[in-house]
């Protein structure tokens, strides 16, 4: 398997709800400013006041993988788990499985999308729409244990353990 | 080492393909009752219905196994197994010889004992062949028998090639195992809006036609119709195991490392009967993901790894035209002859609904419907952690506003059950 050198980590603390990576996100993957077209979701509870910024994990034993009924959900040669749109049919299964919700209903064509960490830029857009408020940045393995990104991306305790140990 | 793998499905390629990943030594046969490479038996609805082309299902290419030097024995049916020549036979009458062998040839269709079940026009989808013919098959009024994921999943691609199209089943609802009647009952009522007629709490009789299927008989009516599907459940195939004195249950049974009662034979997949992950008791879920993680663990093992299988878990979503269900875990009616102190939290929200069981205050299973079940996976992860739902309930009361950044996933959770 390809193991993931870097992490999108995710602070809620510092988040605003301000949606710009959301944004950037549907700039960079569809050219267009519509929020609904982006990978990230920022989720709010409002009964906390809390944003929630919401994005693919790329779980080491990526559920989504293993259920999507048309073999879809690809790992990508750096590390991240992203869906053939050619074969989705927008089954959902992928979506309901996440341990986090983080696939995507692309609304103009009724299949899933997910982070693919900006294959080719030298950052992630988000993260550079993020760079004041820092709740969106990239943990290298040199800069930080993968565990303790896996952290702060919100794996604070073991979401979902696959089949066997 | 020889390894001998029978059946090309899903678990039998996870096996084959993981053995030769570490151990590029290790001589691989699978016998194949196909002829055609390793196809994905959830993909073949979708064919079906027109959603995508028959190449999509495949899950490897012919040459894929040329390329990693596993010997591909298309039809080649194996037909007995001498555990202690350690030999297996196949339909041809040719014996093979194993070190190591893997039963992983699936279950077979359940064909129920209707009169005139073999008449033409009958026909079934589980597996490539037989869905080629009902896709070519030219008809325009089916009756679809049982209602389980694969009976609506059919019908709903019959339905999107045009055809008339009932389901027909036996239980008080449909979907029987994988939702409770209120949830199913929902679903129900969208699969008659998109014109789908469904009898539930009906027997079928008879299948009517000299030559050529004409109608069902139920219990309750004669439905014209040129064709008939059958979809009435999978049984594992146990049979093959027999022939080696494998001890069977509902299943072939295995240990936590998918080995059989035999040394040296390992069983996965949907042949086999494992334990729920969550709950311990013996479990059939015959599902893809537990096929994919069962194979892993019986390729780790051959290689002489320490590992152990957890279990298996019930996932399945429901899903057809503009209507997206899922459900995990145990269902209500699954509960019935378990003690505890049981709760069902349910929300509802315009067509959108949820539904949460509780045993002894943990998740232990759910369903939901529209947006509720686009973050149904924190419920699943709450049934593996098995978090106590009164805890969640205080927890959530308690917290300051504003100021419990650290508890978001359990304030999500709290969230979607509407605490
Ligand atoms: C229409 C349909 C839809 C489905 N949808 C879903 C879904 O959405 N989600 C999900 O999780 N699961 C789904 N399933 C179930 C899933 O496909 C199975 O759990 C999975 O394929 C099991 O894998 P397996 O390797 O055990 O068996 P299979 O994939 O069935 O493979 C068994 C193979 O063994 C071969 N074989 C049998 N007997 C012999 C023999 N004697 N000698 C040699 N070969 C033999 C068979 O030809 C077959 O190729 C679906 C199944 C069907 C039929
Ligand atoms: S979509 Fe969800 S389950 Fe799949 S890899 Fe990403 S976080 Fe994991
Ligand atoms: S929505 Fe698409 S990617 Fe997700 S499980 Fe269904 S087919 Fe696979």
């Amino acid at each position: 398997m390809n193991m993931r050198r870097e992490q999108l980590a995710i602070d809620p603390e510092k988040c605003t709800g301000c949606r710009r990576c959301m944004i950037a996100c549907a700039m960079k993957h569809h050219g267009r400013i519509d929020p609904d077209l982006s990978r990230v979701n920022i989720i709010g509870l409002e009964s906390q006041d809390l944003n929630v910024p919401v994005i693919c994990m790329a779980c080491d034993t990526a559920p989504c993988i293993k259920v999507c009924p048309m073999n879809a959900r690809i790992r990508q040669a750096n590390g991240t788990v992203t869906t053939n749109t050619d074969v989705c049919i927008g089954c959902r299964a992928c979506v309901y499985i996440c341990p986090v919700g983080s696939p995507r209903i692309n609304p103009y064509t009724g299949r899933t999308m997910t982070c693919d960490m900006c294959e080719g830029e030298t950052e992630p857009w988000c993260v550079a729409a993020c760079r004041q408020e820092k709740a969106l940045t990239l943990c290298t393995q040199g800069s930080v244990s993968q565990r303790a990104a896996r952290q702060a991306a919100g794996k604070t305790k073991q979401f979902h353990t696959g089949g066997c140990v | 080492m020889k390894l001998v793998i029978i059946g090309n499905g899903i678990a039998g390629n996870q096996v084959a393909f993981d053995v030769r990943t570490k151990n590029p030594d290790a001589q691989i046969v699978i016998l194949s009752a196909e002829d055609v490479p390793e196809y994905d038996p959830c993909s073949l609805p979708y064919f079906l219905g027109g959603e995508c082309q028959q190449t999509d299902v495949f899950r490897k290419k012919p040459g894929d196994y040329a390329a990693q030097r596993i010997d591909l024995r298309y039809d080649a049916k194996a037909v007995s197994i001498d555990p202690d020549k350690k030999r297996v036979a196949i339909h041809t009458g040719e014996q093979i010889g194993y070190d190591k062998l893997v039963l992983a040839h699936g279950g077979d269709l359940f064909i129920p004992p209707i009169p005139g079940i073999d008449t033409p026009g009958v026909f079934s989808c589980k597996q490539l062949s037989e869905t080629r013919k009902l896709a070519a098959h030219n008809g325009t009024r089916a009756v679809v028998i049982g209602s389980g994921a694969i009976g609506i999943e059919a019908a709903e691609a019959l339905k999107r090639k045009g055809y008339e199209v009932y389901v027909i089943e036996l239980m008080d609802w449909i979907l029987p195992s994988l939702f409770d009647e209120p949830t199913a009952k929902r679903l129900e009522n969208e699969l008659t809006g998109y014109g789908i007629g469904v009898f539930t709490h009906e027997k079928v009789l008879e299948i009517k036609g000299a030559g050529q299927v004409t109608a069902v008989v139920t219990d309750r009516r004669t439905i014209d119709c040129d064709t008939v599907v059958v979809a009435t459940g999978v049984v594992p195939g146990t049979a093959l195991a027999q022939t080696a004195g494998i001890e069977t249950g509902r299943g072939i049974q295995v240990n936590r490392q998918m080995q059989t009662s035999i040394p040296d034979i390992y069983a996965c997949g949907d042949c086999v009967e494992t334990i729920d992950a969550c709950t311990g008791e013996i479990a059939m879920f015959q599902l893809k993901h537990n096929a994919i993680e069962q194979a892993q663990v019986a390729a780790r093992h051959m290689l002489g790894e320490p590992v152990r299988y957890l279990g298996a878990y019930a996932f399945a979503r429901a899903h057809f035209f503009d209507t997206h269900a899922a459900t995990f875990g145990k269902t209500q009616r699954a509960l019935d002859c378990v003690f505890g102190d049981k709760r069902i939290v349910e929300r509802e929200d315009k067509n959108n609904y949820l539904r949460v069981v509780m045993l002894d205050n943990r998740i232990v299973g759910g369903q939901a419907i529209g947006t509720f079940a686009d973050e149904l996976g924190l419920l699943i992860g709450a049934m593996w952690r098995k978090d106590d739902f009164l805890d969640i309930a205080a927890k959530m009361r308690t917290l300051p506003k504003g100021g419990a950044v650290h508890a978001w996933p359990m304030v999500r959770l709290g969230h979607l059950l509407g605490m």
